[in-house]
């Protein structure tokens, strides 16, 4: 009963335009005073640790700053000109590039509105010039850009694998194969669309093209090689021949790795920003004319300002998470995770509707959180039934992320229909209707993940042997 | 929908913001670089940095904590505002003055909770009282001999040992320096709400959140638009 009365004061304070992490926090804070023996002293210390005690999240900083570094060079031109090349002569070309390119970028970056904004701010206007509909072009960008969640990295993988104490090495190879499926079936519609209503294609410019842009976009993609690669290893050549060399990094510091690396490709290699960018008419220069801009480059305006920016969306989101995490333990102290567990085991629930209750709390909870937040609170209520029926954790968190992204483009609240709405300049009702066809794409695309657990599970433990689960 | 401050700022307001930035931005970049830092220096050197994770993960709750408070500031943190975009401006005006009061409860029970922590390691009296401070406890235990795990201290020991430790040695960092940003961050958010509040009181300013996390980029993005 105190636990209703939490939740519809979270969801009060939410609705009247609370800041998220207050009204998580507040609400935590309120019940701990009023049912329990904790001090505010501890509050504090668990706020504290919710950084300094959390090695996994530490992730979030580093992914968040690679992304905004990919994000302020022209990474995302270089990579649309390469799915151009690549697609762009189907029918329907322009807009199956679109998809591939936000594909691409999201193994670049762990968010999905970075997606959209980085390629949908050039995609869709080109797609108008070329005679798509504007309709058309804004629900292609607005479902595609939700990938950004599922291909890894992705934050909210990294957030899921912190709530439960799965690896992140597993969730993030669990959402290889759903994400790449995704991406196809999103392709397949609309080349089925395009040959019904017949739409513009683009012309074949041969393999020279796909090769230069392939060279062109290569040290952005280098990007995904050096994440992957140092989590899970690479063919190596040594004496004894072609050797597979295991993983050197945890996924954290692969994280910090691309970060450096995102700045270095940035700023020495496209020159896009920083000291040897070209600007006012003067043409970008080489790091050789001017060596010492490997040191200046460090405190450059555009170093300083790429920071701020990656320091800023990690403050918004960790001040979230580490409230829902102070919401979390209060949950946990009442032993809520079990009672709902009992709860819904004695009422004789299986898998399949266990499953169909997930995908329900987590497409309307989607609709008022920010992902990662929701995350935080859902999969400590949720996980230890999941055990319990036997389904497999890393499974259970594709099913999670997979509804976020659904939550993420439903009305009336869906995070990337705010942004494409701005980055189009639609209104939103106008997005909504455009995406809607894609929509039910995913919604086909859930059920199919829902209940085919081995698309997530298959690369996991195929690398990293199978899922032992210890409690 | 964004509400950004539009109004012109003194020189010295400009100043204060291109420190707050700049010491986010620092903070930032200071991790990235011990992380990478150990990395290369294990997988060249095979060595590492003993203190590197550890300065990291303290690195990590300072850019948090101290940059909670610049959120309120600039209205960077998230909420839900399809309600408050539907309500008309007087009850428009009603919400936000409730959400300003349940963020400076929020802000002065964190700020009772942050003092209450730190400090006994800083060797102050803790505050009575479970909800609202009544007093100081006098018989709070000074920890301030508590001890980080492998920070070195960088300089100022002889300083830190008398003040703090009634000059015993110190080996490691003690651990009042990390906790302090608990205080001096929540005491910052505390002052960033009360200006807030002051501001959507006059009129200067429209909510306390922004809908998603992207909306400066989408601005930048729809202006691009509007001159293609």
């Amino acid at each position: 009963m105190d636990v209703v009365l939490l939740f519809t004061m979270i969801i009060g304070l939410l609705l009247i335009g609370v800041p998220i992490a207050v009204s998580l926090g507040l609400s935590s804070i309120i019940f701990l005073l009023a049912f329990s023996e904790t001090s505010l002293a501890s509050v504090a210390q668990s706020l504290y640790q919710s950084m300094a005690g959390h090695y996994t999240l530490l992730a979030i900083p580093f992914f968040v700053l690679a992304s905004s570094f990919m994000s302020t060079g022209g990474v995302a031109q270089r990579i649309i000109r390469f799915a151009i090349a690549c697609v762009g002569h189907l029918q329907g070309g322009l807009a199956i590039a679109g998809v591939m390119a936000c594909m691409i970028f999201a193994a670049l970056s762990g968010s999905s509105p970075a997606t959209v904004v980085a390629i949908g701010s050039i995609v869709i206007a080109a797609m108008q010039q070329v005679g798509y509909t504007k309709e058309f072009a804004a629900g292609v960008i607005c479902n595609a850009g939700t990938l950004g969640i599922l291909i890894p990295p992705s934050i909210v993988m990294v957030v899921y694998a912190s709530a439960t104490d799965v690896s992140v090495g597993r969730m993030f190879l669990a959402g290889v194969i759903p994400g790449i499926l995704a991406g196809v079936m999103l392709m397949v519609t609309i080349y089925i669309m395009a040959r019904i209503k017949n739409m513009p294609k683009g012309e074949w410019q041969g393999w020279g093209e796909i090769f230069n842009s392939f060279r062109d976009a290569l040290w952005g993609l280098l990007l995904i090689a050096i994440i992957m690669g140092g989590i899970y290893g690479h063919p190596w050549f040594s004496r004894e021949g072609l050797i597979w060399r295991p993983g050197a990094f945890t996924p954290t510091e692969a994280a910090a790795v691309a970060a450096v690396y995102a700045y270095v490709v940035a700023t020495f290699i496209y020159r896009d920003m920083g000291p040897l960018a070209a600007r006012d008419g003067r043409p970008a220069s080489s790091v050789f004319q001017k060596p010492w801009t490997l040191v200046t480059g460090l405190f450059h305006e555009d170093t300083r300002k790429t920071l701020f920016e990656g320091g800023k969306l990690t403050i918004t989101l960790m001040f979230i998470i580490a409230n829902a995490l102070i919401l979390k333990q209060v949950l946990t102290g009442q032993q809520i995770p079990q009672q709902i567990a009992t709860a819904m085991l004695g009422a004789g629930m299986g898998p399949i509707m266990f499953l169909i209750v997930v995908n329900v709390i987590l497409l309307i909870g989607g609709q008022f959180m920010e992902p990662s937040g929701l995350i935080v609170i859902v999969a400590p209520l949720v996980f230890p039934i999941a055990i319990s029926l036997g389904i497999d954790p890393i499974h259970l968190g594709i099913i999670m992320v997979v509804n976020m992204e659904i939550g993420m483009i439903t009305p009336p609240v869906g995070l990337n229909l705010f942004v494409t709405s701005g980055v189009a300049g639609m209104p939103m009702m106008a997005v909504v209707r455009a995406a809607l066809p894609f929509l039910a794409v995913l919604f086909v695309f859930l059920i199919l993940i829902t209940y085919v657990p081995i698309i997530s599970t298959y690369l996991p433990n195929l690398f990293m042997g199978p899922e032992i689960i210890l409690n | 929908m964004s509400a950004t401050q539009k109004q012109p700022k003194s020189p010295f307001g400009h100043f204060i913001d291109y420190l707050e930035e700049t010491f986010i931005a620092l903070l930032l970049g200071l991790m990235t670089l011990v992380t990478f830092a150990n990395v290369v220096l294990r997988y060249v050197f095979g060595s590492s940095l003993l203190w590197g994770l550890e300065v990291t993960l303290i690195l990590f709750a300072w850019l948090v904590l101290f940059g909670i408070s610049y959120g309120f500031k600039i209205t960077a943190h998230l909420g839900v505002d399809a309600i408050l975009n539907m309500a008309g401006s007087k009850s428009r005006k009603v919400m936000v003055m409730i959400t300003a009061v349940a963020c400076i409860a929020y802000g002065g029970l964190m700020m009772k909770g942050a003092w209450d922590y730190w400090a006994p390691f800083g060797g102050f009296q803790q505050t009575t009282g479970r909800v609202i401070p009544t007093g100081f406890n006098d018989r709070t235990r000074d920890q301030g001999w508590y001890e980080t795990e492998q920070v070195p201290i960088p300089f100022g020991r002889t300083y830190l040992e008398e003040t703090f430790n009634m000059g015993e040695e110190y080996e490691k960092l003690p651990r009042f320096i990390p906790y302090v940003i608990l205080p001096v961050g929540i005491a910052l958010m505390l002052l960033r709400i009360l200006q807030a509040t002051a501001g959507v009181i006059t009129g200067r300013r429209e909510s306390f959140i922004v809908s998603h996390e992207a909306v400066d980029a989408v601005e930048e993005a729809a202006a691009m638009n509007k001159e293609a």
